[in-house]
């Protein structure tokens, strides 16, 4: 007996000294602190799913931070809801030698409403860690456990979640049911060192030494270049509603019939009032705009996010009633009201934000943030922004163009890219004449019209006071000192979706006199200042999401007993990112200043960055260009 | 010609009448309005705000305060939806809980002729409970359009009467008509404080009111004893003071400011003294000698400065160091961790604080004292209000949030706050930067004090460059940064590895490529930051037929004015006096000769705000450039901004001008 017991306590010093030496950080690899705020020492998620509508998850993650910046990589944060409890939650720190120094027990964590000052009201809660840490380095052992009914949404494995973290182990294991039709899809493994172990009813993934990334200016989306795992089930639960995810027709189907169908009725008087308004409306379109409008003015956005609410529109009836309601509320009743006068247009799921994030359209299951409605066209589809009280008909901005996104159709799912403005789509145009004096004081007028993201970008200056409105205008033209804004008139023109800007403007010494000599930046009006960051050695590919088409036509009026001394040459620069013109030309007398710019869309590889930055730079160079006046 | 007086007196009697400021009177007029009249992009308005706070009492709570706000706006475009949700935050942290009801909310829309009402009901209503210590009610107003008219009353009910909720006449928006009354028995005093520069319009009088109270006595009649019910009536007088403004501008935000809530117009009362039937009478705060005598006798202030048992052993060494306030202070700042709490109180208290190496504002800065008082340094605590809590100018308790160090050592005066790793003796981190604090000594004996700092941060570049290729500026770049300026890099790139700092630094000259980055002092507080590099300037060169045209302050010039706006309403706050100074030094390249040096000058402001001056000469092959740029105070004065955007103006102009170098 007394044997045994011996070992027992040798095999429990031991299992304490490896952990220890887990724990110390002196033992951390070189090559991953390199860039690092935070070190990834070993995370370990368990998740079981053991039915449709039983699934828990478990934790495990040991960070060594480094420094204060690492302490957002903690992730020490669980978020609960009726469906979802957090049956435990812990973490133990250890400094830098691997002794333990505290213990955080579930009542020290922080319990708050999800607030996020977006939504109005929402009854998801987060459980969270504040620790204020005494020194640096220290580790944090951190452990949850969450039991769930909804298994709509799989844990995702992100082994490399942020930028400046290293990652030296992390691993996931997914127990799953059979017949379940459990799926995954692996994403950018190419280069980092990951495994994948696959037994009955169980997979496994596991990284090991992956270095900090460092962020880079005009970088892909995270998703597109970084590894990661999707998980999903093609029978799942979502808040007590079973779903379907064999295909995106069938999901589609599942998502109409159970999240859609039964909520499409509307008071007799606001049917009667939308009739009335579309009576001597002859197309599907013409009734879509008038509808569109009059949801537009009825209603305002506001996020309540309550139980499946979350997932389902509130009613229409009540979207009526009350006259708000979130994206997928306000959708549903512009389709209802359009199903109402006989025309069709479908629910649609999307990624909402300025970063274009498209479905994975390889994997079917619950994806996107924002909901927006398709009206089916002789072209394909016109998109309608519901949430938004000035979007112009049919116009989806930076918001939710060129991506791929969920059709819901009664008859079933269907996959489809969004609007784009690309390129040429996106346009401005200048005209713009301007005088400078003897003296080198600038009187100018000129003209913009925008159209595509750029109208986007623009038009809610209509709105701004008349101090708003100048101070936009003097930071516009930032390079013109002395700015004076005399006049402005803005026209929105929804129709053509274009926003004109007429600007009248003077500027005290404009040109600066250096004796008999005058200089005149001869590009007053629109200059490209935004030169990329020089990197030593880029490390990804970059992208180019949103080009553009400016064409600028000026006139100048030099003063009177002047004569050119020396001016720029013209400037012409193609390249595979674009192209630029810059020309001074005599017309009848007058100079006339050219200019136009064209950058493409594009994804390019990292060995191109430089040159990519060489071409804005010449660019925002030519822009400055002048001319020398002398004294005749 | 007697008929039209008599028609102008009713129509002003029907406009008086339709003035009155109630709930439940909207008008068709009102609902037709298209824009504001006066701020006509304005997206909505108030078009009243009334707030009354009464005392109630009930017998068990004794006396609680009952808030009540009456509130009608007018949306004129969508952008003003955002004014259609309203969100009242209230305490329920403590034993006795605070409450928020809403009532008669109804939205007002001109449906043809007629106007439609829609009231808000439960379904519109939310509690969120954000925390343990507070809650919030939120309202969505329904069925709100351009043009709509919302209106709502809400109710706070608290037990906690020490403060009255801040009045706010001013708005984000214009606000027609803003009225707060205050009805207070004579049991309490309070002070009230004003914000802003608006006066408001006050009227007093007072009123009777009467308490009944049962009382249940245990009485002796006989040999029996017996509960005796006996009614009593208190009486006492309430003053009502009634605050009125009307028409007042929306407020914006802008650069340089230090915080816009203390130009806000806006009301608060704090409780000074209580005096009930019976006993004596009790004061809390009248002048800043009660308000500090009040904070230091209490357990989480005073007593602090006197333990001393819990850090004697550690700091024994610094005792007899000749440089034994910096040492003390170092190690504090070292030992101790900011938790990102303000406060003038111990939240753990020092000695628990200390062992734990984390703590708040108190618990780090009051440890500082008693260290430094124990090593015989005259030191004592100053209650400052930080940026963030505006600036105090009444005696209150609330008043100050924030508690810092001030030295008096060899008839200098340092201040210290070891929260901020980067701070050092008389570098306060900018959150401390607030006009004035309040020293607080043992005795009771209390002085205000400038929390501006008054010497200058210097930043000092010097730069030697040439031209090559007739195309780029190439060179060497020197530059050192004092005080305030060292305390900002450090803040900005301590922590940073060398490659993300010549990231920034890159990023900061618009594509300037920088060489052999080396940094200095980084690490050792009390010595500037040396900074040298190499740099490529590849943008500023511009060629054109025989001449060539730069601009000598290269990427070091400013490219736009930070004041835009032409007219300015608050007090532009640089938060320490700066000088830049840079000496420039530029090779002409050979076969060129230089045709024009922009001209020397010095500009200057008035009252000594501020100089730049712009030196240069040249010398066969050598264009040699001085620059000062000195801002003298932390803080000017809103009447003096036109002077100060002209003096900018003409500066960035200046940095701007090119010299031209001629082909031989």
């Amino acid at each position: 007996m007394k044997k045994i017991f011996f070992l027992f306590i040798f095999l429990l010093s031991i299992s304490i000294f490896s952990q220890e030496n887990i724990f110390t950080t002196i033992l951390i690899p070189k090559e991953l602190t390199e860039n690092a705020n935070s070190v990834v020492r070993n995370q370990k998620i368990d998740v079981e799913i053991f039915s449709k509508k039983n699934m828990t998850i478990k934790k495990y993650k040991v960070v060594t931070v480094l420094n204060s910046k690492g302490l957002g990589n903690i992730d020490a944060i669980e978020y609960y809801d009726k469906s979802t409890s957090v049956k435990s939650i812990e973490a133990i720190i250890y400094n830098s030698f691997g002794k333990e120094i505290k213990k955080i027990k579930r009542k020290d964590f922080i319990d708050q409403s999800v607030a996020d000052g977006f939504s109005v009201y929402s009854d998801d809660r987060k459980l969270f860690l504040d620790y204020i840490p005494i020194e640096y380095p220290f580790t944090i052992v951190y452990t949850s456990e969450l039991e769930t009914s909804n298994t709509a949404f799989l844990p995702k494995w992100l082994p490399l979640d942020d930028f400046y973290e290293s990652i030296e182990n992390s691993s996931i294991t997914i127990k799953y049911m059979s017949g379940l039709g459990f799926k995954y899809k692996e994403k950018n493994f190419n280069n980092y060192n990951i495994s994948k172990q696959q037994d009955l009813n169980q997979i496994t993934y596991r990284a090991v030494n992956i270095v900090a990334q460092k962020r880079e200016e005009l970088s892909p989306s995270f998703k597109n270049i970084y590894p990661s795992v999707l998980f999903g089930l093609d029978f799942f639960s979502l808040e007590g509603v079973e779903g379907n995810a064999t295909t995106w027709e069938e999901f589609g189907k599942w998502r109409y019939k159970s999240l859609l169908s039964d909520n499409e009725e509307v008071s007799i008087q606001t049917q009667n009032a939308i009739r009335e308004l579309v009576k001597d409306a002859d197309s599907p379109i013409e009734k879509a705009k008038r509808i569109y409008e009059y949801v537009q003015n009825k209603t305002r956005y506001v996020s309540i996010q309550v139980g499946i609410g979350g997932w389902k529109p509130m009613l229409v009836s009540d979207v009526d009633r009350l006259g708000y309601g979130d994206c997928k509320a306000l959708t549903n009743y512009t389709r209802v009201l359009l199903k109402t006068v006989g025309v069709n247009s479908y629910y649609t799921v999307v990624y909402g934000g300025e970063e274009k994030i498209s479905f994975e359209t390889d994997f079917v299951s619950m994806q996107g943030n924002h909901i927006i409605l398709a009206l089916p066209v002789a072209t394909g589809y016109i998109f309608l922004e519901c949430t938004s009280q000035t979007s112009p008909f049919g116009f989806n901005g930076n918001f939710t163009d060129d991506r791929y996104a969920l059709i819901v159709k009664p008859e079933g799912g269907e996959i489809v890219k969004t609007t784009n403005y690309n390129d040429s789509k996106n346009k401005q145009i200048i005209s713009g004449t301007y005088t400078i004096d003897a003296t080198g004081n600038l009187s100018g007028f000129i003209q913009i019209k925008s159209s595509g993201i750029q109208y986007d970008v623009v038009y809610p200056i209509e709105k701004k006071s008349n101090e708003d409105k100048e101070s936009y205008y003097k930071n516009r033209f930032s390079w013109i000192k002395n700015l004076k804004i005399k006049k402005i008139n803005q026209l929105n023109d929804k129709e053509k979706i274009e926003f004109t800007e007429d600007v009248e403007m003077m500027a005290q010494s404009y040109a600066t006199i250096s004796n008999d000599l005058m200089i005149v930046p001869l590009n007053v009006f629109n200059r490209y200042v935004n030169i990329p960051q020089r990197y030593k050695e880029r490390k990804n590919s970059f992208e180019v999401s949103r080009g553009f088409h400016d064409n600028d036509i000026t006139q100048i009026n030099f003063p009177n007993g002047y004569v050119i001394d020396g001016k720029f040459d013209n400037v012409i620069i193609e390249s595979t990112f674009g192209k630029y013109k810059l020309m001074l030309d005599k017309e009848n007398e007058n100079f006339v200043l050219k200019r136009e710019f064209i950058l493409n869309n594009g994804v390019y590889d990292k060995s191109e960055y430089e040159n990519y930055r060489k071409f804005m730079e010449q660019i925002a160079k030519s822009d400055n260009s002048k001319i020398i006046l002398k004294k005749a | 010609m007697k008929y039209p007086l008599l028609v102008v007196l009713f129509l002003t009697t029907n406009l008086l009448f339709s003035q009155k400021r109630e709930l439940g009177k909207v008008t068709i007029e009102e609902l037709k309005e298209k824009y504001h009249p006066i701020d006509s992009l304005a997206p909505a308005a108030i078009l009243f705000q009334t707030g009354k706070t009464t005392f109630q009492y009930s017998q068990e709570e004794g006396f609680y305060l009952v808030t009540e706000v009456e509130v009608k706006i007018k949306i004129y475009t969508k952008e003003g939806y955002e004014f259609a949700n309203e969100a009242i935050q209230f305490y329920v942290g403590g034993n006795e809980k605070e409450s928020v009801d809403f009532s008669k909310a109804f939205t007002y829309n001109l449906v043809g002729d007629k106007v439609e009402k829609t009231k808000l009901k439960g379904e519109n209503e939310f509690i969120e409970n954000v925390n343990k210590f507070w809650s919030v009610k939120k309202i969505t107003m329904p069925n709100v359009r351009e043009g709509s008219i919302i209106e709502y009353k809400y109710e706070i009910k608290s037990p906690y009467y020490s403060v009255f909720p801040e009045w706010k006449f001013q708005k984000s928006i214009p606000v027609k008509f803003s009225q707060y009354e205050t009805n207070i028995p004579e049991y309490f005093t309070y002070n009230v404080y004003r914000k802003g520069s608006l006066i408001p319009v006050e009227s007093k009088s007072k009123e009777g009111k009467t308490i009944s109270i049962t009382n249940k006595d245990l009485v002796r009649s006989g040999a029996a004893i017996k509960y005796e019910r006996t009614n009593e009536s208190i009486n006492y007088t309430v003053e009502k003071v009634v605050y009125t403004l009307e028409n007042l501008k929306a407020l914006n935000d802008e650069s340089f400011v230090n915080n816009i809530e203390n130009y806000t117009a806006g009301l608060q009362h704090e409780l000074s003294g209580k005096k009930m039937p019976n006993s004596m009478f009790e004061s809390f705060s009248l002048t800043w000698e009660d308000v500090v005598k009040n904070i230091y006798k209490n357990d989480n202030f005073g007593e602090q400065l006197n333990i001393t048992n819990y850090f004697e052993n550690d700091i024994k060494g610094f005792i007899n160091d000749q440089d034994k306030v910096n040492k003390i202070f170092e190690f504090v700042k070292t030992r101790m961790n900011w938790n990102g709490l303000y406060g003038y109180n111990c939240d753990e208290g020092v000695k628990k604080a200390y062992q734990n190496k984390t703590g708040n504002v108190a618990d780090i800065n009051l440890m500082l004292v008693a260290m430094l008082k124990y090593a015989n340094v005259d030191a004592d605590p100053v209650l400052i209000s930080t940026r963030s809590n505006g600036i105090p100018l009444f005696p209150s308790r609330t008043a100050f949030n924030y508690v810092i160090v001030r030295v008096n050592n060899n008839e200098k005066s340092y201040f210290l706050d070891a929260t901020d790793k980067n701070a050092m003796i008389n570098i306060l981190p900018l959150r401390d930067l607030n006009w004035n604090g309040r020293l607080v000594k043992n005795d009771g004996y209390s002085e205000m004090l400038d929390l501006m700092p008054q010497f200058i941060s210097n930043d000092v570049v010097t730069v030697l460059a040439k031209i090559e290729n007739e195309s780029e500026i190439s060179g060497q770049t020197r530059e050192q940064y004092f005080a305030y300026n060292a305390y900002n890099y450090r803040n900005k790139y301590r922590k940073l590895n060398k490659e993300s700092i010549v990231e920034n630094v890159e990023k900061k000259f618009d594509g300037l490529e920088i060489n052999d980055y080396e940094v200095t002092n980084v690490e050792s507080l009390n010595e500037p930051v040396i900074e040298k590099y190499a740099f490529v300037n590849k943008n500023e060169i511009e060629k054109i037929g025989n001449k060539i045209l730069f601009s000598p302050l290269m990427h070091f010039k400013a490219d736009k004015n930070p004041f835009l706006v032409e007219k300015r309403e608050y007090p532009i706050d640089f938060s320490f006096p700066f000088k830049d100074k840079y000496s420039i030094s530029i090779a002409v390249p050979d076969g060129y000769e230089v045709a024009f040096l922009p001209e020397t000058i010095t500009l200057s402001m008035d009252n000594n705000y501020g100089v730049f001056s712009y030196i240069i000469n040249s010398s066969a092959n050598q264009i040699q450039l001085v620059v000062n740029f000195e801002i003298n105070v932390s803080i000017v004065p809103a009447e003096d901004y036109v002077m100060l955007k002209e003096f900018f103006d003409r500066m960035i102009q200046k940095q701007n001008e090119k010299v031209i170098l001629l082909k031989k």
